[in-house]
């Protein structure tokens, strides 16, 4: 039996009824993600907390002691978060050297749920890219094919879901890079509402738009990573929601009868490609034969969201990596002359191409005598959207669409084309602004084979929802295949 | 065509403490203009209703309290310093007068 | 004729358990770096959460001053680069401080004036940069630290009104005990704002003085401002808006930046910390913690303690010199004589010592045996002054110094007479001015008296046993 290529609840399953210990399926996991380092998903491992990891929950499991929710099951952090010893470089070059003295919350209630953490993923430098190309450690490949982008900015965590390194993973998502690397790689991945994960720990990018969410191969596998990271962090992160923690995985419906799912025209527009639109309306199709209602719903302004985001992300960016400076921690550059030219050498060689257009940006909308036009007039934007999202959930449930206009594009095929590059956002970026969850699973394939992505947003803390009709449409079209 | 002059782009690279080569700031300013054509379809969007206060948290019964945690140790803290000396942090260089 | 105009920036560290925005201790000192976690030193990741009691504090002060509380608050980013600010951005407010509006009334050569303010918002605190042979140090445990900034309307037209008003301000502070405002550890210092015009003209181009920490240096920096002003208008050049640095030593300042090369703050709105709401019924439960301040307790020593208004305003100007008199009278209730002696010997001793925080080195409880000692005359006004001396900076028990050094008052009349016979023995001009009628030579008799005894005599008794002795 292959265990590596089953998901999470059925390996929790082996290693309760102890048909595999978790230290020789973590060894498999080592030994498959060296199988695949080709696809460059990890930019460091923990071979050695990882086994000392799994031998104490083995040797707990032996004694009879109360196991945490994720016992014994290897996972994957993104390299944005931080976890005590370890290197956190958000594949900078300027983090490259970077040991982490502290924890994040997220990870560490992975710890305290007793999974094993192998590594850390590969990601965008900063979270900032839609493609993964953009590590200072070399671009992801997408395990599905080679030759094309897994997505971004957590590339290297939908891929070694994907690539069945782990069974499950925690990424971010600031403008959809949790949903659009899920969509181009064909895993389950979920953005839950801002505020549900801590941020603490959590290396900033856009901090009022910045979430931490999780990949999976199943719905019923994020489900429960995403209650075993949730819940309100009082002493740490002041934007953590101070809301309860539904049990996601007892609570999931097996029907959608009667559920209204709304459809805005606004996502289906004609910069859609023809089999990913083909593909979510049969999706939709299928829904409506199993009960549920199709209702129209209407997001006037859109379109305009992704300029929004790109305004207020880059500005906050701007500030949140400014602390990168040289002194304290992380990369100092050489032959300098005065604490202004040290400042100036460490964060040109530093920084890679793409964040130091995003602080240009950030910096140009935030200066005197631009930032009412574009900063606030971007929150102003930011405030219409959340309206007009509110308003189309007072008629659904749910909403659906794809999670990006295409499939995934060809290593550098954008590169060199910033705002093309930022396109593939668009249906992402609205749902950061709303302050939404949002889970992207996959709904088929293109011609080439290459995964196509649905997008499911619910309103505020609504999770369930969106695991409740997308667990419907996975056994359902699991069944039928 | 949003318009932006090669002078404004020195002072945004001085302003994020960031070099450029002259060849670099000239392809910036063609990208820059691209981009911010793309970011001014925010001003289609009538925003003139829009209040921006946000949700609050309620300053007596929210926040944190004022009692003491262990801190870190100095070598936590200062172990990922490029440079330092006698448990601080070392700025190998001059430092301008200034701050705010 | 010139007029001068100064604004004062004052920022006012809180004497907080902990940070601003974490929960690391809020100390002066310690070992480098060793007070810090995370958000202290801006690691990536870390996240602010905001100190309850620093912001009662802020509202502490902004009830105190009469500022109206804003019911919604907002931190922001304040974005500029140096060492000692760890992310790079302060954390402060700007669009909606804390507390707006209010003021202080301040009296200068016996006039009275209001000088309104502008705002009183929170911020954290930067770290210290110490020079050393090797380099700028970065040290973090102050980093975080919180404080408020007050902010005054340009009311102030001379260097004796803003430091009349900043000492107003001090106490008021010190009256709340929201802060220490002990300028040498830097937890009270000022930014100041100062313009010149001639009388019937607009207000004049500013200049910034930064960091100023005594009050010697601030009335020194505002007149050396000024008048640099002047001669630069007279001389018919302009003045340039600028930050100027004010060298305490050489007593001149020099510009550092002017407006030209002035930063770009960029501040917006910190989305790590979300606004809060100070909502009416909490404002009115810490308006009802509030102290007594200088006023009321100056009122009470009128009318309880039978004070003069001038005695009780000196006392209670200082809260700490108020606290020491209230702690002298719980051991000896003689508020009067405790007022005067206050009044008297200690104000001469401190004013003496110059220090620019008050500190009264004897303990009031050993004060209070002082001066039941000398109330009782058990020892002498001049024995009482020595032991001030000898007691400061110790604590020594009056009470057994007294007897170990038997300094107890001379009141045997037979031992006195013996001495005062000798003294008229010696001095026979003496004895003959005094019996022709010249008063003025008693304090000679007494003066003798007390060489003699080492300041221990009795001077009623010695008074007594003189007129006796020439009757």
């Amino acid at each position: 039996m292959d265990f590596l290529k089953l998901s999470l609840f059925e390996i929790k399953q082996k290693l309760e009824s102890n048909e595999i210990t978790s230290e020789e399926l973590t060894k498999m996991c080592f030994n498959q993600i060296k199988a695949t380092q080709k696809l460059n998903a990890l930019v460091s491992t923990c071979e050695e907390f990882a086994l000392s990891t799994a031998k104490k929950v083995d040797q707990k499991r032996k004694n009879g002691e109360k196991l945490g929710a994720l016992a014994g099951v290897p996972v994957i952090i993104k390299d944005n978060i931080n976890l005590e010893g370890t290197r956190t470089t958000c594949a900078s070059k300027f983090l490259e050297n970077f040991v982490s003295p502290y924890t994040a919350t997220c990870a560490q209630k992975l710890l305290d749920a007793d999974a094993v953490i192998l590594g850390k993923a590969n990601m965008d430098e900063f979270a900032m890219g839609s493609s993964n190309e953009n590590s200072a450690f070399g671009p992801v490949l997408n395990p599905v094919n080679q030759d094309y982008v897994p997505g971004g900015s957590s590339g290297g965590s939908a891929t070694c879901v994907k690539a069945n390194q782990c069974f499950a993973s925690l990424g971010t998502d600031t403008g959809g890079s949790i949903r659009e690397p899920a969509s181009f790689c064909g895993v389950v991945g979920l953005k839950p509402t801002y505020g549900r994960v801590s941020r603490f720990g959590v290396v900033a990018f856009a901090s009022s738009l910045d979430q931490v969410g999780v990949f999976s191969r199943t719905v019923k596998d994020n489900a429960l990573m995403l209650q075993v990271i949730s819940g309100e962090d009082q002493e740490h992160d002041m934007t953590s929601a101070k809301m309860p923690v539904p049990n996601f995985v007892e609570n999931l419906k097996t029907d959608i009868k009667g559920m209204k799912i709304g459809v805005a025209k606004q996502f289906f527009d004609d910069k859609l490609n023809s089999e990913v639109k083909q593909s979510l309306e049969n999706a939709l199709k299928f829904f409506e034969q199993n009960g549920a209602i199709l209702v129209d719903v209407n997001l006037p302004s859109l379109d305009v969201a992704s300029s929004a985001y790109y305004i207020i992300s880059s500005a906050e960016a701007t500030s949140n990596l400014a602390r990168f400076d040289g002194v304290k921690y992380g990369f100092q550059a050489q032959n300098f002359d005065g604490i202004i030219d040290l400042y100036f050498k460490s964060r040109t060689q530093g920084f890679g191409p793409e964040v130091k257009r995003r602080i240009m940006l950030g910096n140009y909308v935030l200066s005197s005598g631009y930032f009412d036009a574009y900063y606030r007039k971007a929150k102003r934007v930011q405030k219409i959207i959340q309206q007009e999202f509110a308003e189309a959930f007072e008629k659904c449930d749910v909403m659906i669409c794809p999670t990006v206009a295409t499939t995934a594009f060809k290593l550098g095929e954008k590169t060199d084309d910033p705002v093309a590059m930022y396109l593939s956002d668009i249906f992402t970026v609205p749902i950061n602004l709303a302050k939404l969850p949002a889970m992207s699973i996959p709904c088929g394939q293109d011609k080439k084979g290459l995964p196509i992505g649905m997008q499911i947003i619910a309103k505020q803390w609504n999770e369930q929802a969106i695991f409740d009709v997308a667990n419907f449409f996975e056994q359902s079209t699991k069944e039928a295949k | 065509m949003a318009k932006i002059e090669l002078e404004e782009v020195k002072k945004l690279a001085k302003l994020s403490r960031l070099e450029f080569s002259d060849k670099e700031l000239e392809s910036f300013v063609a990208e820059f203009e691209k981009t911010l054509e793309y970011v001014n379809k925010i001003n289609s969007v009538d925003t003139s209703s829009v209040d921006l206060k946000e949700d609050t948290l309620d300053a007596e019964n929210e926040l944190r309290q004022d009692e003491i945690e262990k801190s870190y140790s100095q070598e936590q803290i200062i172990k990922n310093a490029p440079q330092s000396e006698d448990g601080a942090f070392l700025v190998p260089t001059t430092v301008e007068e200034g701050g705010a | 004729m010139y007029k001068v105009v100064i604004g004062l920036e004052t920022h006012c560290e809180l004497k907080t358990s902990t940070k601003c925005f974490c929960a690391c201790k809020n100390q002066f000192g310690g070992e480098p770096n060793t007070q810090c976690c995370p958000v202290c030193v801006g690691m990536p990741g870390a996240l602010p959460i905001l100190n309850k009691t620093a912001v009662e504090y802020a509202i502490k002060a902004g009830l105190a001053v009469g500022c109206k509380i804003n019911e919604y608050s907002v931190f922001e980013r304040k974005n500029y680069f140096y060492p000692d600010l760890a992310k790079a951005y302060q954390i402060s407010q700007l669009e909606y401080p804390l507390c707006v509006g209010g003021g202080v009334e301040i009296e200068v050569d016996g006039t009275k004036k209001f000088i309104r303010l502008d705002r009183i918002h929170l911020e954290e605190d930067a770290a210290k940069l110490v020079h050393s042979k090797t380099g700028p140090k970065v040290d973090y445990n102050r980093g975080g630290v919180p404080l408020i900034e007050i902010v005054s309307m340009p009311d102030l037209s001379s260097a004796e009104e803003a430091v009349a008003y900043l000492k107003k301000l001090r106490s008021t502070l010190l009256y709340l005990g929201v802060s220490d405002c002990k300028m040498q550890e830097g937890s009270l210092k000022c930014d100041v704002n100062v313009s010149v015009h001639k009388e019937g003209e607009p207000f004049g181009t500013r200049t910034e003085m930064k960091n100023l920490n005594s009050f010697s240096a601030i009335f020194r920096a505002i007149k050396s401002e000024a008048k640099r002003q002047q001669e630069e208008l007279e001389k018919g050049n302009k003045i340039v808006q600028e930050t100027r640095r004010w060298d305490d030593v050489l007593g001149k300042s020099f510009s550092m930046r002017t407006k030209e090369d002035a930063q770009d703050y960029r501040y917006f709105p910190d989305p790590d910390i979300i606004p809060i709401h100070v909502r009416p019924n909490y404002v009115e439960s810490i308006s009802k913690q509030l102290p007594k301040m200088a006023q009321e307790r100056a009122q009470i020593y009128v009318n309880d303690f039978g004070l003069t208004e001038k005695d009780a305003v000196l006392l209670t100007d200082d809260k700490y010199i108020s606290d020491y008199f209230e702690a002298i009278l719980q051991d000896f209730n003689e508020p009067k004589f405790v007022c005067n002696w206050m009044l008297g010997e200690v104000f001469k001793k401190l004013n003496a010592l110059e220090q620019e925080d008050t500190e009264i080195l004897i303990s009031p409880q050993n004060m209070a045996k002082l001066l039941k000692l000398y109330k009782s005359e058990t020892i002498g006004q001049s024995v009482a002054r020595k032991l001030l001396d000898e007691l400061w900076g110790t604590d020594k028990n009056p009470e057994e110094v007294v007897k170990e050094q038997g300094l107890t008052q001379m009141s045997d009349t037979n031992q006195l007479e013996g001495i005062i016979k000798a003294i008229m023995d010696e001095n026979p001009k003496a004895v003959q001015e005094l019996k022709s009628g010249n008063n003025k030579t008693m304090a000679f008799f007494v003066g003798q008296a007390m060489k003699k005894t080492a300041g221990k005599a009795n001077p009623k008794l010695v008074n007594e046993i003189v007129q006796k002795l020439i009757k």
